[in-house]
């Protein structure tokens, strides 16, 4: 229908922007997406209509009066659970308030990990609802809506699928397939009888809903099957299909039959949304007990100028955030409880001030320290708040104007190279998940094209393959068709999320520097491998804090530290150790894990990377992207990215043979496979090749960043002008000369990566110099600053913007091994060196 | 506003507003629990092991509801039999299962907790995200 095509055009990337932007309530009508819900009830119910009519009074009388009876009951069943699924909430989240201090949000890490059963689970900041998604929570861009036990969003009954109604959506499946075999049998019975008189208008009806029912079996049918597999395996469709717990073990199941009984008998979940508060009438009448503030704590607590909110309050709420080893949503801004009017809040004129502050991710609200350049990064923030926003609302159109100016914005002095990338990354990362979730919606739309699909809309995307065998011979021949289209929707899709990952980077004001662990909480994470930590005896400011004894410590439980580190990563941080604590190994090696398969999977210039790196940031999981990205010398994380890409079984293979190869794609991790190893969701065996793959690599130079993403380069490239900013305030001349040299001359020719940004060229000239990675080195010549001897070996565009900002002038600072190196891991996983 | 408030007064009385945060405790998998470590903002506020048996009965009670036991089962039958008409009857397990618990939650506020300038909120208001306290 092209009208409605057109309409449902509207969610893609060539619409209007700001599918976040949208207040769900305010959401325009968009007739397209009642097609498909509207074809299955028409179908449903006249096919069973003209069935009750025309067949079953003949079948009544010749046979049984039970045969109408028990196709009544089943399909009341069915009629029942469809319309179950459909208008039953599948346990929306309610969005977290929306902080008065927009700042924050750009400033918790992306990524938080749990442990559950002994695996560790991530979990991701979600910038439409605000909060850090529960385990198998996952947000559906159709819906735009955080969905707990999210499942898939099905058109079909034109709703998600989650936690809630999945019992209702499994019993239709069932009830349908049953509906269906009883209708197409008892009218094959009616047709047998009536050979002779075949043209009768009964007859001709019966063979029309025999025929309606014959083509809705086999997908009714098939889907059916893989449910049942589903259930019977504990497992959610996006799980199946993203490919989770490939080769790994499901902390969520509980053994067959439990989670059969559990889908089935389990009491019905409470919806969150819409709740009645019930007012209560807890009153508190001061005085009541409060610890006497100390005079350091009520000194601390008057510098600050009460913007920042209460440093004690904030501090104490913060090591308590950091000790609990997982932040589901992060709190809310401190607002008077209504509830208890008995409460004595203060003057609200005082407690606003206050308020201002939310506690969260409010890790880096109350760092003691603040960098020199907090002025303009007050500003540049700001304004990169501004453009973040616009950008994770999903206008990702205009890169590069904003784009320059971002970049301009960017390069103001006195910026903490640590704390930038840690901004960036989390926006990038935040307006990769954005955009990542428009193109998913694209996807979506391409996936919906295809007819006759089982209506798999994972998260507004349409998985074509399943890897599940029980599926494919079912779906396949569908998920085909969809695929091209999805595929080719997704490029377009792509490419906007990239610059807009690269203009949430450039936008991100190098956060005030947070030598404690509050700073460590953020950007900790966000670093990979935790080399850096290791080599950044120069950076004063970092190395202190980081050894001190950070809340967000491993610890008992506390913050994300040590839950996520596998025994080989541990191994690999340990022996690489040299003066850091091993928590900030961790910590960083635990944000590579989004960012591993990105990087490995488009160490080739793939054309579209961007896309590579939106889905891995979106997701853990990993579309139909373009295959070409895997032929191109992947770097050793390619197979954590196989993992995820379980429709190209075959990237495995690539993957795996590219870890061990001698070009790396410049990746700043150190060299132990610490962030390679980070995510704990992959089993041990993709761990194995990124060791052996890492263990090559330290010879070849301190830290090759794995930034097999050109993406990723991309949004670490603003990143990067930041720190050739301080590196040319505090670069040792020469420095990096010999590490350059090397890693220029290695890494220049392969990869080939064609990026498409002006960022991406910088970037990769960067890590090249910093580990000499396979990086079209165009930028890197042209932009190559004086005392840093680039080596352009490739030929590509002379990056635009790229040499503007004395950007290579780092990568002189950067040793390959130094004291003064430190590795911060940026966007999309790139890890930087940078030498203090 | 030309009244001028002392720093540390303000200080003191905003403090109330401070919110300190219980995380779900998924170490058990998707289970409603929430982590008995004791927050250190409320070192000073609260006894640690009251606090710690509120947490726990709470994880209980929570475990009640998702239970898969002859409740839940009977419920659900019922349910499927009269094509889920039932529920616009009959309140479910759960629910019936958080209405005590919010009755817990405020009687624990008015003994335990509100004379102490601290107050539990219930966590359902949050989509069983976080349990809070507000200083």
């Amino acid at each position: 229908m092209p009208g409605s095509s057109s309409k449902s055009g509207g969610r893609g990337p060539s619409s209007s922007p700001l599918p976040h932007a949208v207040v769900p309530s305010s959401r325009p009508l968009r007739p397209s997406r009642y097609v498909p819900v509207s074809a299955a009830a028409f179908f449903l119910v006249g096919s069973t209509t003209l069935f009750f009519c025309f067949t079953c009074p003949w079948l009544s009388e010749r046979f049984s009066v039970a045969i109408p009876i028990y196709n009544g009951i089943i399909f009341l069943f069915v009629l029942a659970n469809f319309c179950m699924a459909t208008f039953m909430d599948p346990g929306i989240f309610p969005r977290a308030e929306e902080d008065e201090d927009k700042e924050d949000d750009f400033r918790a890490p992306l990524y938080k990990t749990v442990e559950i059963r002994g695996i560790q689970v991530r979990m991701k900041w979600c910038s439409t609802c605000r909060f850090y998604r529960p385990p198998r929570c996952s947000h559906c861009s159709v819906c735009d809506n955080c969905v707990e036990d999210f499942d898939h969003h099905c058109p079909w009954v034109n709703n998600c699928i989650g936690r809630r109604n999945y019992r209702y959506f499994f019993l239709f499946l069932l009830s349908l397939t049953a509906h269906i075999m009883a209708v197409f049998g008892f009218g094959l019975l009616f047709i047998l009888y009536h050979r002779q008189n075949i043209d009768r208008l009964h007859a001709i009806v019966t063979l029309a809903v025999m025929c309606v029912a014959g083509l809705f079996f086999i997908p009714v049918a098939g889907l059916t099957g893989f449910h049942i597999v589903l259930v019977a395996r504990g497992r959610t469709t996006n799980e199946q299909v993203t490919g989770k717990f490939r080769g790994g073990v499901n902390p969520f199941t509980n053994g067959c039959w439990k989670n059969v009984s559990h889908v089935l008998c389990s009491s019905q979940a409470p919806r969150y949304l819409g709740r009645r508060k019930c007012a209560q009438s807890v009153s508190l009448q001061p005085p009541f007990l409060r610890p006497q503030l100390t005079e350091a704590q009520l000194a601390a607590k008057i510098l600050d100028n009460g913007i920042q909110g209460d440093l004690h309050r904030s501090k104490s709420s913060l090591e308590m955030m950091e000790s609990q080893s997982c932040d589901a949503e992060p709190p809310p801004p401190p607002k008077p409880e209504l509830r208890y009017p008995g409460i004595t809040r203060g003057n609200t004129e005082e407690c606003s001030l206050l308020n201002k502050a939310p506690p969260t991710p409010t890790m880096y609200k109350y760092r003691p320290t603040y960098s020199p350049g907090k002025n303009h990064t007050a500003l540049t923030h700001a304004y990169a708040n501004q453009l973040s926003r616009g950008e994770s609302v999903g206008s990702a159109r205009d890169s590069s104007s904003s784009t320059s100016s971002l970049l301009q914005a960017s390069q103001q002095p006195g910026f903490r190279s640590q704390p930038s990338l840690d901004r960036r990354e989390t926006s990038s990362e935040r307006v990769g998940g954005g955009g990542g979730g428009e193109r998913r919606e694209v996807g979506r739309e391409g996936g919906g094209g295809g007819g006759g699909i089982p209506g798999y809309s994972l998260g507004g995307r349409s998985y074509p393959s399943f890897s599940d065998p029980t599926v494919l011979s079912a779906v396949a021949s569908r998920s085909s068709s969809s695929t091209h289209t999805s595929a080719g929707t997704v490029h377009v899709s792509e490419a906007t999320t990239t610059s807009a990952s690269f203009k949430s980077l450039a936008n991100q004001t190098p956060p005030p520097h947070h030598p404690s662990r509050n700073g460590s909480l953020s950007y900790d994470s966000l670093l990979a491998g935790g080399d850096e930590f290791d080599k950044a005896v120069g950076v004063s400011s970092v190395a202190p804090d980081v050894s001190g004894g950070r809340p967000c410590t491993p610890a008992a439980g506390g913050g994300y530290s040590s839950p996520f580190l596998s025994s080989q990563q541990r191994e690999a941080e340990m022996q690489s150790q040299s003066t850091q604590s091993p928590h900030h190994h961790h910590r960083s090696s635990h944000h590579h894990h989004p960012f591993l398969h990105h990087s490995s999977s488009s160490t080739s210039s793939s054309p579209p990377p961007p896309p590579e790196r939106e889905r891995l940031l979106g997701e853990p999981h990993l579309p139909a992207a373009p295959a070409g990205q895997t032929s191109a010398p992947p770097p050793p994380h390619h197979h954590h990215h196989h993992h995820h890409h379980h429709h190209h079984s075959h990237h495995h293979h690539h993957h795996s043979s590219s870890s061990s190869s001698t070009s790396r794609p410049p990746r700043f991790a150190a060299p132990h496979a610490g962030p390679h190893h980070a995510y704990p969701y992959r089993t041990r065996s993709t761990d194995t090749p990124l060791g052996s793959s890492s263990t090559t690599h330290p010879p070849r130079s301190p830290h090759p960043p794995p930034l097999g993403k050109s993406l990723s380069y991309s949004s670490a490239a603003a990143a990067e002008m930041q720190y050739r900013l301080v590196r040319k305030a505090s670069a040792s001349a020469g420095a990096n000369a010999a590490g350059v040299g090397g890693g220029g001359g290695g890494g220049m020719g392969g990869g080939g990566i064609q990026v498409p940004k002006d960022e991406l060229m910088q970037m990769k000239s960067l890590s090249r110099i910093n580990g000499g990675q396979p990086f079209s080195s165009t930028s890197t010549s042209s932009c190559s600053a004086p005392s840093s001897p680039c080596h352009p070996v490739n030929t590509s565009a002379p990056p635009r913007a790229a040499c503007p900002s004395p950007a290579l002038m780092l990568s002189p600072a950067h040793k390959p091994q130094g004291s003064g190196v430190k590795k911060v891991t940026g966007v999309g996983g790139t890890t930087y060196e940078i030498s203090v | 506003m030309a009244e001028t408030h002392s720093l540390q007064d303000m200080r003191q009385q905003a403090a109330i507003t401070a919110k300190v945060f219980i995380q779900r405790d998924y170490s058990s998998g998707t289970m409603c629990q929430f982590q008995t470590k004791f927050p250190s903002e409320l070192e000073n506020r609260i006894d640690k092991q009251q606090f710690e048996e509120t947490v726990r009965a709470l994880n209980n009670m929570y475990a009640e509801a998702e239970k898969l036991g002859s409740q839940s089962y009977i419920e659900g039958c019922l349910a499927c039999l009269t094509a889920y008409t039932v529920f616009l009857c009959m309140e479910t397990h759960y629910e019936k299962v958080l209405k005590k618990i919010a009755k817990y939650i405020q009687e624990q506020n008015d003994k335990i907790y509100a004379p102490r300038g601290l107050l539990l909120t219930d966590p359902i208001e949050r989509g069983l995200g976080t349990l809070y306290s507000d200083c």
